[in-house]
């Protein structure tokens, strides 16, 4: 058994740390914020330059043949950077969803797109206050000829604004609870019958919620049927990349809080050499020790194919439950200073709620585990 | 990254699994079933281990030359894995986890060749006397003297906390040769081969759970060979730092922790749920015992990147983040015990708690050891060094890293 990256791995997350140290520190991503624009197109290319937006695709169409594992060792490099380029979501979900559609004329062409860094994709997935699970997509695809045409809302869609395609799961039979009767269905962000309303999240990414208002989709733009089995393999994937972005952030936040614990004096000593916060840092590291350990095991399983859905809830809940808990301790540990919008930690914050809120929150998944044996 | 276990640990694992569904006797089985500590009833767990020992698997850790099993850290994990399906006792640790390592390390190539064969047999059993009354968490504030007169030295004071004393013949102990200076550096480390010197007294002391599993020992002007002594007089602090990273990490601990919370699973299913229905299907219950074996299993995944050699093994914090995780799991996982057994919890039953008692439980097994098995388990936070001293441990840690 081992637990660590290749040495190919290891190269292009140190060259991904290059250049977010050179380019992308907090000041840098702060003046993005307080700009126009969604993301940094400039850092987008970067992405594509140094091989991040090719690595999990096939050779075919100009990827590097990996996997969502490699993934895992650059996405922990873009949480601790607060990178609010839709990167993870145009990957493992939009380009994820093409990939599996093999042989399939426009998915082939968008994903070389998409790899080349000429356009994003996005992955309208969640409804109305959130998906813990696919069977419990409701929104509608009618079956229409050899097409469908879609009606409904799907909401937090990241990238949906600056996308060039998107792919809509939704529902051609059944209804919400049941897995059967899902399809995913490849839509222009732009066709007729779509309403967006963008907004920037908490967390600085730019995402919108879709309105689909009679939106027909040609029977060629239908990329799977009884697609259940696929979206969860999608959204496993994206929960693992999310996951070691989540764990990137938690250990940028325990090295900060520590430098902060170890500089602020308060009635003439470092605040550190206070028990209550000295046992509070502790927790920290036991939380990041967790989250942490569990990462790396369930990217071990992914990688040689033996993670289960049950793996998964763990890992989501756990990397949730604990970045929320380093998080505020992060907050609380810097007093004053770490309410305000100047200091990274509170950012960091909103980076880790908003992992914990997408794809069920810890409270779903715990009780998923509680309520079946291993 | 590499997870595969392999087919020829699955031939292992049948190997062991195939022993240990026959070897173990009855009254063996019983006291696995009754076992509410780290420490399992003594007679019993003494004789699994000489039969372990016959098979030349009583200690899978230690190096083959000194009777170890040669084992790889996975077939260590699959051997306790297995052991804990089965509900079978633990082997006591003082003998195999904390003196016999420690001897393999440091001791002279006598103490080696005396002690590691009585050791691995279980002929010997060894308490630890290192806390004092007055030196609990602040252990180098010791104060147990020994004074040197020729080829002895001659012992005076107190050691509390000795675990399994009354059943012990052999005893490691810290004591104080030297009060001048830095109190770290004038203790010495000694191996006593009695428990019953002239001058030695041993009390039991009931613990909250009814039974006497700790001790008190008294010394009067007892005189014990100095060539007992492991290390240099006066360094004996550096050997029991040695020792307690034995204590404190690099166990497999995590099988029992799921193990019990499969019996937590199982006991819930003929529990009613007082909204009516099974307690396995309330789902209050189903969440608080998803997030309670969902941290178990994060646990698990840190002893797995543990025992494979990842270099988080090498942080000064990880004895202390490992004792600290695993004593503040085995306490919740205590407490859902008896939040199962509910009301069942209230009834004592120390006879029927005996390995071989012909009192029967007043209900199921599982609610016969939940309340006994919480009140023990109050302790693993306090031993080994509070799990204040180990915060403290792991916090220097995170700061140091910025100085």
């Amino acid at each position: 058994m081992d637990f660590l990256f290749t040495e190919e791995q290891t190269m292009l997350r140190d060259s991904v740390a290059r250049y977010l140290d050179k380019t992308y520190d907090f000041d840098a991503r702060q003046a993005l914020l307080r700009s126009e624009a969604p993301y940094s197109k400039a850092a987008w290319s970067q992405f594509a330059e140094l091989g991040v937006l090719a690595l999990p695709f096939p050779e075919d169409v100009g990827g590097l043949g990996g996997s969502v594992t490699d993934l895992v060792p650059v996405a922990e490099v873009f949480g601790a950077h607060l990178t609010v380029e839709p990167w993870a979501f145009a990957l493992t979900l939009a380009g994820g969803a093409l990939t599996a559609a093999g042989n399939h004329a426009a998915a082939r062409k968008h994903l070389a797109d998409l790899v080349s860094g000429t356009r994003i994709g996005a992955f309208a997935y969640d409804e109305h206050r959130g998906i813990a699970a696919p069977a419990q997509i409701a929104m509608t695809a009618t079956p229409s000829g050899d097409g469908f045409v879609l009606n409904g809302e799907k909401r937090l869609v990241f990238g949906a604004a600056e996308a060039g395609f998107m792919v809509v799961a939704a529902r051609a039979a059944g209804q919400a609870g049941d897995a059967q009767g899902l399809v995913l269905l490849l839509v222009d962000p732009r066709a007729a019958g779509i309403t967006m309303t963008p907004f920037r999240t908490q967390d600085g990414r730019s995402a919108a919620h879709v309105r689909f208002d009679k939106v027909g989709v040609a029977g060629a733009d239908v990329l799977a049927k009884d697609a259940h089995d696929l979206i969860a393999k999608l959204i496993s994937d994206a929960i693992l990349v999310l996951a070691a972005e989540a764990v990137g952030a938690m250990t940028a936040l325990l090295r900060i809080t520590g430098a902060y614990a170890t500089t602020r004096k308060q009635f003439g000593v470092a605040i550190g050499t206070f028990q209550t916060v000295a046992h509070r840092l502790a927790d920290m590291k036991i939380a990041h020790a967790k989250a942490y350990a569990s990462l790396m095991y369930s990217t071990a399983l992914a990688e040689a194919g033996r993670l289960t859905a049950r793996d998964v809830s763990v890992l989501k809940a756990q990397v949730g439950k604990m970045g929320r808990s380093i998080a505020e301790a992060a907050v609380q540990t810097h007093g004053g200073v770490g309410m305000t919008d100047e200091l990274s930690v509170g950012h960091y914050l909103k980076r880790v709620l908003a992992f914990e809120a997408m794809f069920g929150a810890p409270d779903y998944h715990f009780r998923k585990i509680g309520s079946s044996a291993a | 990254m590499n997870i595969e276990f392999g087919p020829e640990l699955e031939s292992f694992r049948q190997e062991v699994a195939a022993f240990l569904d026959t070897a173990p006797t009855p009254a063996i089985r019983e006291a696995g079933r009754k076992t509410t500590s780290v420490f399992a009833p003594f007679e019993q767990a003494i004789a699994w281990q000489k039969i372990l020992n016959a098979k030349g698997w009583a200690a899978p850790a230690w190096p083959k030359e000194y009777g170890g099993t040669g084992w790889s850290v996975e077939q260590r994990y699959i051997f306790a894995e297995e052991c804990r399906r089965r509900q079978l006792p633990p082997l006591l640790p003082n003998c195999l986890q904390m003196v016999g390592p420690m001897l393999i390390d440091l001791g002279t190539e006598e103490q080696k060749r005396k002690h590691l064969p009585l050791i691995l047999s279980g002929d010997v059993y060894w308490t630890q006397g290192y806390s004092e009354p007055n030196a609990g968490s602040d252990l180098a504030s010791l104060q147990c003297a020994a004074v040197s007169d020729g080829d002895d030295y001659i012992i005076n004071g107190s050691k509390i906390w000795t675990t399994l004393a009354h059943h012990s013949n052999r005893m490691f102990m810290l004591v104080r040769t030297d009060k001048t200076g830095k109190k770290q550096e004038g203790i010495t480390f000694l191996l006593l081969e009695r428990t019953d010197y002239p001058g030695m007294d041993i009390r039991p002391i009931i613990g909250l759970d009814g039974f006497p599993e700790q001790c008190e020992v008294f010394f009067d002007n007892v005189r014990v060979p100095k060539s007992g002594r492991v290390g240099a007089e006066n360094d004996g602090w550096s050997v029991a730092k040695h020792l307690l990273k034995h204590e404190r990490g690099g166990s497999a601990a995590s099988p029992a922790l799921l193990h019990n919370i499969a019996r937590i699973r199982d006991a819930a299913k003929t529990t009613l749920s007082p909204f009516g229905g099974a307690l396995a299907d309330d789902p209050v219950f189903q969440r608080d015992l998803g997030e309670l074996e969902a941290d178990i299993l994060s646990y698990r995944h840190f002893e797995q990147l543990a025992i494979s050699g990842h270099p988080m093994v090498r942080d000064a914090a990880y004895p202390s983040m490992n004792k600290t995780m695993n004593s503040e799991l085995s306490q919740r996982v205590s407490i859902m015990m008896t939040r199962v057994s509910g009301v069942e919890t209230v009834p004592l039953q120390l006879e029927a708690l005996t390995v071989g008692s012909n009192v029967a439980p007043l209900g199921t097994d599982f609610d016969l050891i939940a309340m006994p098995y919480y009140l023990n388990t109050r302790a693993t936070s306090i031993y080994a060094g509070t799990n204040e001293v180990q915060r403290d441990l792991i916090a220097r840690t995170v700061l140091a890293a910025n100085r």
